[in-house]
């Protein structure tokens, strides 16, 4: 306030004095506006209470003084805050301190375990290379070794049995053997070596078990229908990497076989069926054919049944058919004793030859049926076709000395000149036995051979039909020749009978072609004999026999014919005259045999051809009579008729 | 692998007969190939097939002989029916002779095999009914009469094959079944395969229930 005053005086006056500066400053002064004094002024009227002098004047020292506290206050306040914040310092000077030595000790640590570090990633390495090696070593020997439980199923328990897994256990011990020669070709040619010796040590034992048993099961294959069973046939094909082993067991398997087969043979000889039916073989006995072929059906069945047990027996078997084709022999082979022995005795003691050709043929169809299923070498076959061969000649022996008894017999032509009865009996055998070949069951290729071994020359049996035969009429020759007790012009009549028979026999067979052309040209040729006979007979009875055979004979030197004796005009007249008569009838100058002719073509191309040689002996004549230099002064008159008229007449 | 083909438990033995060209090869062959087989050549004496068919789960393996009908053979062909468990016999139902023929057949087959055998009556070629010259009636009938089973067949188109021979391996089994055919030795056409082995060895095998009888 007192500041105030002495502004207000100053300004009026004289405004540039500075009190008035100031009073004006001062009078400007808007408090409104200040708002720090306005606080100031606040805060002072809170202490200022008493407005005296004293206190106005000790107003500055108030304020300092206050203002002193307050200092004071502020700074035993941050004493403290200061204090604080010293610890705080102190602390993080610590850890700092603290920090540092940790570093420092990890540095440290890391420094010495830097080398354990390198220590353990080579360990590592290392260990990742061994578990590699590892898994190639377990794969090694799972390639290369046998698992304990397949050695096991190899060495197989103590009675010997055999077990599926044990030839899964062979393939591989085989397997394993085959793999070693690639381990051979490689560097491990040690390890393969040793494995590969194991192996085969393995594989042999295991063979010899594996023989061992199939031997013992082959030989219980005994039972009629054996039982092959599917372990069997799992042997037979394992084995056939030991042919010889193989070999063995087929041998034993065919052993068993060839005993049952004996024994079913002989059963069913015997003893027949359950109660009797079907009833024994042996009891038809008495009927050959019966017997025989019930034998080889028989035969045939039980070789048919052997094939296919065989067969599956070897069916897994690659190329084992020379084998199954040997056993198969093998074990048909026991039975051919007891069947020979049966079938011989049958052929000895038939005598029928009508009989044993059908055996023979049965034993030739059998030998064809069973050679289907047996291959050739067999010894059933080969037995079958050794009986065959003895029922072949059993047959021709029994011909012959059927054909013997035939001869033996005294006999003449029969006065009617036909065929004798030893001829149509032996055709009649001969009809029989062709008839037997007709029903035969031969397929035809074997029947044309078979034929042609009846027919002809055979070079096994020098006594074929056709020897028979020709012994015969050999023997027909020889007996009218020696006792003449018959023309030969007779024998002729006969043999055209003869001829005649055999060829209406023949001609119903087939493959008989040659024969009958053989027979027919022996007909033509006997024919030609009669026909020349019945004209010359003619020729004689009519008297123109001497002029036809003068004429035949006659040369120009020899003069004219009338001249020669016998030949004149009035002979050969008369002649003439019997001859016209004959023309008038010529039935009645024809021989009494010509009738007899059985065959109705041959007697009429006879009494054809005998007709024409008689017109042309007539020719002949004819011509000879009208040639005037013959001397037959009334040709004409001798001969009246043209020979064109006697060839109208007789023909 | 292990059942294989030749797992089986009954071999069934059959005969077919017949007169010639009735189709006796060509139902042997349509049963064993399923095939007709046309142009069938003549058979010659006999011939064989085999098929394993099944009868109440049993496998039976069939061995079937064909016999040639041709006249000639007939004295082969008669050896054969020994031992057949079962006959098939056929006629032509296009050609009455072969139907008439069929009493003599019949004759033979009696005669040859033994009572059990079981004789089935096939009227063959049925898919050539336009032809047809027996009728169906009168051949069931004949059948019948005579306690044939009977079936008409055609080997051409299979109807009815397969039936015939499975029949008759049906009736076969059942008469085993019911005893009345003795499984003795081979001569029954019936040969039985028992899992285990066999002890006997010369008898053959026997149905248990006559073990107490046989001796």
């Amino acid at each position: 306030m007192a500041d105030k005053e002495p502004g207000d005086v100053a300004s009026t006056p004289a405004s540039n004095n500075p009190l008035s500066r100031k009073l004006s400053k001062i009078l400007e002064t808007r408090l409104d506006n200040d708002k720090d004094m306005l606080e100031a002024l606040k805060a002072l009227s809170t202490f200022f209470v008493e407005n005296n002098l004293r206190s106005r004047r000790n107003l500055r020292s108030d304020i300092e003084k206050r203002s002193l506290a307050i200092n004071e206050d502020f700074l035993t306040a941050f004493q403290a805050v200061k204090e604080q914040l010293d610890d705080v310092y102190s602390d993080v000077q610590a850890m700092n301190e603290c920090c540092l030595d940790m570093t420092n000790r990890l540095k440290a640590a890391k420094a010495k375990t830097h080398h354990l570090i390198s220590q353990t990633t080579s360990l590592h390495n290392e260990s990742q290379k061994l578990l590699v090696k590892e898994q190639v070593a377990h794969a090694f020997l799972d390639k290369f070794q046998l698992k304990p439980d397949e050695i096991k199923s190899l060495r197989g328990t103590r009675d010997g049995a055999l077990q599926p897994d044990f030839f899964k256990a062979l393939s591989r011990v085989k397997q394993i053997h085959s793999d070693c020669k690639f381990l051979l070709r490689t560097n491990h040619q040690t390890a393969g070596l040793e494995i590969m010796e194991s192996m085969a040590l393995h594989q042999e034992s295991a063979y010899e078990r594996l023989y061992r048993w199939t031997q013992n099961q082959c030989r219980l294959v005994t039972q009629d229908t054996p039982d092959v069973s599917p372990l069997l046939c799992q042997a037979m094909e394992a084995l056939q990497d030991r042919p010889v082993l193989l070999k063995y067991s087929l041998d034993e398997f065919g052993k068993a076989r060839r005993s049952s087969v004996v024994r079913g043979f002989i059963d069913a000889l015997t003893r027949g069926g359950p109660g009797g039916t079907p009833r024994p073989i042996e009891l038809h006995s008495h009927d050959p054919l019966r017997y025989v072929g019930d034998m080889l059906a028989w035969l045939h069945q039980a070789s048919a049944s052997e094939k296919e047990y065989l067969q599956s027996l070897l069916k897994s078997c690659s190329a084992a058919n020379v084998q199954l084709d040997e056993q198969l022999g093998h074990i048909t082979q026991g039975v051919c004793t007891p069947f020979k022995v049966r079938v011989e005795q049958v052929l000895v003691s038939e005598q029928d030859p009508v009989t044993l050709y059908r055996l023979d043929n049965l034993l030739k169809f059998y030998h064809h049926t069973i050679g289907q299923i047996v291959n050739p070498e067999a010894a059933l076959l080969s037995t079958v076709a050794e009986i065959q061969d003895l029922s072949h000649r059993m047959f021709f022996n029994s011909l012959t000395s059927h054909a013997n008894k035939l001869l033996d017999k005294v006999e003449l032509p029969r006065s009617d000149l036909g065929p004798t009865d030893s001829l149509t009996q032996s055709l009649q055998l001969l009809r029989d036995v062709l008839a037997c070949h007709d029903a035969s069951v031969v397929p035809i290729d074997d029947k044309k051979q078979d034929y042609k071994q009846v027919f002809h020359f055979s070079g096994n049996f020098g006594n074929s039909r056709h020897i028979i035969w020709l012994r015969i009429f050999r023997k027909y020759f020889c007996l009218n020749c020696i006792s003449m007790l018959t023309t030969l012009k007779s024998y002729y009549y006969n043999m055209v009978n003869c001829i005649h028979l055999m060829n209406t026999t023949l001609a119903l067979y087939e493959f008989t072609d040659t024969r009958l052309e053989m027979l027919n040209a022996q007909t033509d040729a006997h024919v030609d004999t009669l026909v020349s006979e019945q004209a010359s007979y003619i020729l004689n009875r009519v008297g123109l026999a001497q002029m036809y055979g003068t004429l035949q004979t006659y040369k120009t030197e020899q003069g004219p014919i009338s001249s020669l004796p016998g030949l004149d005009e009035l002979a050969v007249k008369s002649a003439v005259n019997k001859f016209d008569s004959y023309l008038a009838q010529p039935d009645s100058l024809t021989l009494p045999q010509f009738h007899l002719i059985l065959s109705s073509t041959v007697r009429e191309s006879a009494t054809k051809r005998s007709t024409e040689l008689i017109c042309q002996a007539y020719r002949q004549i004819y011509i000879a009579v009208l040639d005037p230099t013959h001397g037959y002064k009334d040709g004409p008159a001798v001969v009246p008729r043209t020979p064109e008229q006697v060839v109208h007449l007789l023909c | 692998m292990a059942a294989g083909p030749y797992n089986y438990s009954y071999i069934f033995k059959y005969i077919i007969i017949g007169d010639m060209g009735v189709g006796k090869s060509c139902l042997l062959h349509q049963f064993t190939e399923k095939k007709f087989m046309a142009d069938c050549p003549h058979t010659i004496g006999v011939e064989f097939g085999t098929r394993i068919i099944e009868v109440a789960s049993q496998k039976i393996k069939l061995q079937i002989w064909d016999t040639a009908g041709q006249e000639r053979f007939r004295a082969v062909t008669r050896s054969y029916y020994r031992g057949a468990a079962g006959a098939l016999m056929v006629y032509d139902i296009t050609r009455r002779s072969t139907y008439n023929h069929l009493s003599s057949w019949l004759t033979d087959a009696r005669n040859l095999t033994n009572p059990n055998t079981v004789i089935f009556l096939i009227g063959n070629k049925c898919d050539l009914d336009a032809q047809r010259d027996v009728t169906y009636e009168e051949a069931k009938q004949f059948a019948e009469e005579n306690g044939l089973m009977f079936l008409e067949c055609s080997a051409k188109t299979g109807e009815n094959v397969e039936d015939a021979f499975l029949d008759t391996a049906k009736k076969i089994y059942q008469n085993i079944q019911d005893g009345s055919l003795d499984l003795n030795a081979a001569e029954s056409g019936v040969q039985h395969k028992p899992a285990t082995p066999r002890i006997t060895m010369n008898t053959g095998v026997q149905p248990p229930n006559k073990e107490g009888c046989a001796c």
